[in-house]
């Protein structure tokens, strides 16, 4: 069986010549120009043809040393990192422009926050909620009332807002 | 002289406002704590803080940064020497012999060193930075579009030889970097380039989100992919960190020598903070009646190395205020503080706005000054931050990140590009990419497109018109020379040495 860091290692540099190709040939629709007078397509042909040479000579430097020797290189490392958080983390960063519109920032930022403490903490559900509540109004407050900051509001944050004096 | 004599007292009458005071008091504490605590460097609170930074002015956004900058150099130190553990990267080696020192019991001299051989090091920075800035930006103004060319791609290649890591992968971030830079409306021709239809594409992609999710975010998930451990902190009490005669003899010129050292190699592109410390501890131990000591708790390998990171501070702001081109990736969220305010950075920016130039300068002296009081007494206090969960800092950290992405547009679209950046950034830090080429190359990008552009117009096409000019020729010899120079050491090496007599010693060498 592979090393984890070889698999990452030769999807990184699968998708780093998918984006080359495709920038490359969408780099291609646009005009060029002459030295003289270099177009809009100018330095995205010489950025797109750099790349994908860049890139394909990065996978096949990948892919050879993987027919090499790097088998069997899975490490108690890799076993010990805590993929659930990071995968947690990522989606919640996801999740919050989805649902920001529709919820307003009180409520995005609660549910938010509850699932990235949830992530880190699995155990400690009562402590999450108590928490992500506690930070999404203190959040609120600060950027909203003491830095000015423009966030979408609702019932709530007009409740809140009000409160703050 | 008398100019610059001038333009420092008015840079002292702006910085001592209150207004700028509180926010050079803001920016030390913030980035004492940002140096103290393992994997959140000055990079990434500066990222975390860009956005914030558009409810001050720029003088303010300037002070701000300033002082997270060298708060950070400062707060490094402190877990260096007292838990072994490098706050950030130009404090990994202050460890080897400052943690060697408060296991003899010398914890808080080694502290008080560092600060004054810090404070001494800014100073000299600080001057540094005063004379060679006003001096470059005069060159400057000479420049045309190929040597601002020139200068971007001889940047960009020091930086990736300098960086470490794979050539090959480096390259790659910096032409992903300026990919990116490409999208958007073509600001020559306005014609979109790679917008797909997207409305909110056709602005091009920001470089704010794509810092903070490559910078903040993969900070975040890479610190919580460990195991949690939380430090025991040993106590310093104020009366232990009177370094003696013998201390203060050995130390202080040890700084003097990190404090030139560092600020010219902090006008090299790259990491110069972490290179100048390695630089330092290197000269010190050679220069040592007594290199035996070095490892053991030699105070001059905390002194000299202390000073050089502090130094390259000042040193790091000289192209950016001359050139108006970043040579670190700190540096490149300065420049992108000062755009997200209006102003073009360049050889004019000292020229149109001296009131800022001279306020920043004189802002650094006061930051310095309130690090050194800050920190010595309140050393406990910054220690204890690392004993905060892990599982509470980061969450606030990513809230943080998103709030601040989304004060300055309000956009979906930057959000989104901040989480994905987020886990690019931590999944390419996983197999060995750099993050710094790739936001240098969205900084420089398009400052190299349109030079290039304009320089091939004016020379009608031709491309020996752009490369054959003095100063361009110059900096491309010298770009080349870093790769020459490697090659030709790897080639003759072994020639010098002869032929191995035995091929199994020789592979066994590096081992041992």
């Amino acid at each position: 069986m592979e090393g984890r860091s070889r698999v990452n290692e030769k999807i990184t540099a699968a998708i780093l010549l998918v984006f080359s190709l495709l920038y490359f040939f969408k780099g291609l629709s646009l005009q060029v120009g002459v030295p003289k007078n270099p177009g809009p397509g100018f330095i995205p042909f010489i950025i797109g043809i750099l790349l994908v040479s860049c890139t394909g000579f990065y996978i096949v430097r990948v892919f050879r040393k993987g027919d090499l020797g790097g088998k069997g290189e899975k490490t108690s490392e890799d076993e010990k990192k805590n993929y659930v958080a990071i995968l947690g983390i990522t989606a919640c960063a996801v999740l919050f422009p989805l649902i920001l519109e529709t919820l307003k920032f009180l409520i995005t930022t609660f549910v938010v926050s509850f699932f990235m403490f949830l992530a880190l903490k699995p155990k400690k559900r009562a402590f999450a909620l108590f928490l992500a509540a506690g930070m999404s109004v203190a959040s609120f407050l600060i950027f909203s009332r003491l830095l000015g900051v423009a966030l979408p509001m609702g019932f709530l944050e007009t409740f809140f807002f009000r409160l703050g004096g | 002289m008398w100019e610059i004599g001038l333009g420092l007292l008015g840079g002292f009458a702006t910085a001592l406002k209150p207004l700028y005071l509180y926010y050079a008091l803001i920016g030390a504490i913030l980035g004492t704590i940002t140096g103290v605590l393992p994997g959140l460097g000055p990079l990434g609170a500066m990222a975390i803080l860009l956005s914030f930074t558009l409810t001050m002015d720029a003088t303010g956004a300037m002070i701000l940064f300033a002082g997270i900058y060298y708060g950070a150099m400062y707060g490094g130190s402190t877990t260096s020497i007292l838990l072994n553990i490098p706050g950030e990267a130009a404090s990994v080696v202050t460890c080897i012999d400052g943690y060697q020192m408060a296991q003899k019991g010398r914890a808080g001299a080694a502290l008080a060193v560092s600060a004054v051989g810090s404070f001494m090091a800014g100073t000299i920075g600080i001057l540094g930075l005063m004379f060679a800035a006003l001096f470059l930006a005069d060159v400057a103004l000479r420049f045309g579009p190929a040597e601002f060319f020139a200068i971007g791609v001889c940047g960009l290649i020091l930086l990736v030889r300098l960086t470490g890591g794979s050539l090959l992968q480096s390259f790659i971030m910096i032409l992903v970097g300026m990919a990116l830079t490409t999208v958007g409306v073509d600001f020559l021709s306005g014609i979109e380039r790679f917008t797909f239809g997207s409305v909110e594409l056709s602005q091009g992609i920001d470089f704010l989100p794509v810092a903070m999710g490559i910078f903040g975010i993969a900070e975040v998930l890479t610190t919580v992919e460990q195991k949690e451990l939380l430090q025991k902190v040993k106590k310093v009490r104020l009366r232990e960190l009177l370094p003696n005669r013998q201390e203060w003899k050995r130390s202080m010129p040890a700084a003097f020598r990190g404090s030139i050292l560092g600020f010219f190699i902090g006008l090299i592109p790259g990491p110069s903070p972490v290179i100048a410390t390695f630089v330092s501890y290197v000269a010190e131990k050679r220069l040592s009646k007594t290199p035996e000591e070095f490892g053991n708790g030699a105070i001059e390998g905390v002194a000299g190395p202390e000073a050089a990171n502090n130094s390259a501070v000042g040193g790091a702001y000289v192209p950016l205020f001359a050139l108006g081109i970043p040579f670190t990736p700190a540096m490149a969220m300065v420049l992108g503080a000062l755009m997200l305010h209006g102003l073009t950075p360049g050889p004019n920016l000292i020229k149109d706005k001296p009131d800022l130039f001279w306020a920043v300068i004189a802002s650094m002296y006061i930051g310095n000054f309130m690090l050194i009081i800050l920190n010595l007494p309140l050393i406990n206090l910054f220690v204890r931050i690392l004993q905060v969960p892990k599982h509470i800092l980061m969450p606030m950290i990513v809230l943080i990140c998103i709030i601040g992405v989304y004060s300055v547009n309000a956009s979906q679209l930057d959000l989104f590009m901040l989480a994905v950046f987020g886990f690019v950034g931590y999944f390419l830090r996983r197999v060995g990419f750099q993050a710094a080429p790739l936001i240098l190359a969205m900084v420089i990008g398009p400052m190299i497109e349109t030079s290039l552009r304009q320089a091939l117009n004016i020379s009608g096409g031709s491309l020996a018109g752009v490369i054959f000019r003095p100063i361009c020729l110059s900096l491309f010899i010298l770009a080349s020379l870093t790769f020459v120079i490697p090659l030709a050491l790897k080639i003759f090496k072994p020639a010098r040495r002869g032929k191995p007599e035995d091929p199994k010693k020789e592979r066994r060498s590096p081992d041992e």
